[in-house]
């Protein structure tokens, strides 16, 4: 069975054609790379998956539940967790209770949070930190602190929204070895611009523009996928 | 641990005061800063740690005197009188918060507004609670009963506050004040959260608006339902700062301090002033008085130990 199975998924706001008949699935512990030029509808089906507004238009399947029309914080107790585009912690509160603010994954209740989140906090090099407020961080720290924070959900499926985004090159380094450290845990979807660095990282690649995938398959197969190299990558294979 | 020790020893002392010989006067300065202690400590569950801000703190204070006066004046014991406030008032609250809690934003301060004038309104025009005259309790009581109850009650509820604010709950409904969606990306049911404390605080109010029905025995509605008493319940967190169990304890005590002098000084400016002494507290301290002491303590201690490295 699939981790997560979106079929015939439509959104639309006003006239735009947002997200416009998609079909997406993920597997146990795959990592799939999710690109495509801006307004494709990354983030639209990014946010459908994640439960931030519902499709006007087909299903989403996780773990073989029918999630279409749950909200947020219920997909987020079944097993879905997120990061966002641009960070959102909880600013006031200090990291350790941003993590103990969580509420596991069901089935997934820990009966020590704190020593689990410092544990996280450890994986992401933000240990020494638990106790100053998310307000004090670096936007390179943010990042990798919402990655532990998705994690302290016990995810089954782990969305990243643009992890790289803003990061200087030592941190985007740091950010990748963390995605692949995450695989480990979790099926991750990852929505990315950065094409050059995201791409190599993922066991397949889907590619939309506007609204539709236009190709899927692995690293290899995306980057000699024509109708990729004119939609999105134009005249240089490398770019991003 | 010391917190709650140091909370039950003051209450103690506060509640002793009428058989120790203390003037009546002094009582009564009290008694009203323990009664403006527990609505401060209710508002500052609910408004203070969801950000969702209530005017209706005293009208549903108001819910529980009438429901004590009247259940005390039908035959009811004074325990199951108090127990009935309680109920009645959280009921009353689930009613504003299951209709305008499911929205964000100003939906339920709006509600609250509506709910105090709606009550207002409706209790003058109700034959049962006396109607526009008010009513009174027919039983006659010692002041020192409901003294003592209050004081028990504010320590009570600062140290409900204080335990709560350090509970997994606490930080949930803080990370619901601090970002919604990012809340319910974690798995924080934000509606469910956001009415059980409401409920939870109204029933507060309840029990405090019930004991103070035994203090003052003769309610009118225009009095017992006016905005001022919710005005107050946000005053004395505000003044003093949220979020913490100390803040309203401070804005208490300065508020009953403050209304004593202006009540001799200038009595018509009282809510003037107090609107005045918000603004300033959250322009300047923002986080209170408490707030503002904290830091400043913490800028000392960095300051002493910036000079013992230097020697």
């Amino acid at each position: 069975m699939s981790c997560l199975e979106a079929a015939g998924v439509r959104k639309r706001f006003g006239g735009l054609h947002a997200v416009d008949g998609v079909d997406f699935t993920v597997e146990p512990g795959e990592l799939v790379g999710l690109f495509g030029p801006n307004g494709a509808g990354k983030t639209t089906l990014f946010n459908l998956i994640a439960g931030a507004y519902y499709p006007d238009a087909g299903t989403i399947r996780f773990g073989g539940d029918d999630v279409t029309r749950f909200p947020a914080f219920r997909r987020a107790r079944l097993g879905i967790a997120r990061t966002f585009q641009v960070v959102r912690p909880f600013r006031a509160l200090s990291i350790m209770e941003n993590l103990l603010a969580v509420v596991a994954s069901e089935g997934a209740l820990s009966r020590t949070p704190e020593q689990d989140a410092l544990q996280l906090l450890a994986g992401v090099g933000l240990a020494d930190r638990a106790n100053d407020p998310a307000g004090s961080l670096t936007l390179g720290m943010l990042k990798r602190f919402e990655v532990a924070r998705a994690l302290m959900v016990q995810p089954r499926l782990i969305l990243l929204d643009e992890p790289l985004a803003g990061l200087t090159d030592g941190e985007s380094a740091m950010m990748l070895r963390l995605i692949e450290s995450v695989k480990v845990r979790a099926a991750v979807v990852m929505v990315e611009h950065n094409v050059r660095l995201a791409l190599p990282l993922c066991d397949r690649a889907v590619v939309m523009e506007q609204g539709r995938v236009i190709a899927q398959g692995t690293p290899a197969q995306i980057r000699s996928d024509p109708a990729v190299i004119h939609a999105y990558l134009g005249d240089t294979p490398e770019g991003g | 641990m010391r917190f709650a020790a140091i909370t039950v020893a003051a209450a103690a002392l506060a509640a002793v005061m009428p058989f120790a010989g203390v003037s009546v006067y002094a009582g009564t300065l009290v008694y009203y800063a323990a009664y403006y202690l527990v609505l401060g400590q209710a508002w500052n569950m609910m408004s203070g740690l969801t950000g969702y801000v209530s005017f209706t703190h005293g009208a549903l204070a108001g819910i529980g005197a009438y429901t004590a006066v009247l259940a005390i004046n039908g035959g009811w014991p004074i325990t199951l009188a108090l127990v009935a406030a309680v109920a009645v008032t959280a009921f009353a609250s689930l009613v504003i918060g299951v209709t305008s809690l499911r929205l964000r934003g100003t939906a339920f301060t709006f509600a609250t507004l509506f709910f105090q004038e709606l009550l207002l309104l409706g209790v003058r025009k109700l034959p049962a609670a006396g109607g526009a005259a008010g009513t009174t309790l027919q039983e006659i009581l010692p002041t020192s009963l409901p003294h003592v109850l209050m004081v028990l009650t504010a320590a009570g509820a600062t140290i409900a506050f204080a335990l709560l604010r350090r509970s997994r709950t606490g930080v949930r409904l803080l990370a619901i004040k601090g970002d919604e969606d990012a809340a319910a990306a974690v798995g924080i049911d934000a509606t469910r959260l956001k009415i059980g404390v409401f409920c939870a605080s109204a029933a507060l109010c309840g029990l405090a608006g019930g004991i103070h029905a035994l203090f003052i025995a003769s309610l009118h509605p225009e009095s017992v339902f006016s905005v001022d008493t919710s005005i107050v319940a946000l005053a004395v967190p505000l003044i003093g700062g949220v979020e913490t169990a100390l803040g309203p304890v401070a804005g208490a005590i300065l508020y009953v301090g403050l209304r004593e002098i202006l009540q001799i000084v200038a009595p018509s400016l009282h809510l003037v002033i107090v609107g005045l002494l918000i603004l300033l507290v959250t322009l300047f301290l923002r986080d209170g008085i408490i707030g503002a002491a904290r830091r400043l303590l913490q800028r000392r201690r960095t300051y002493r130990a910036a000079l013992e490295t230097a020697r």
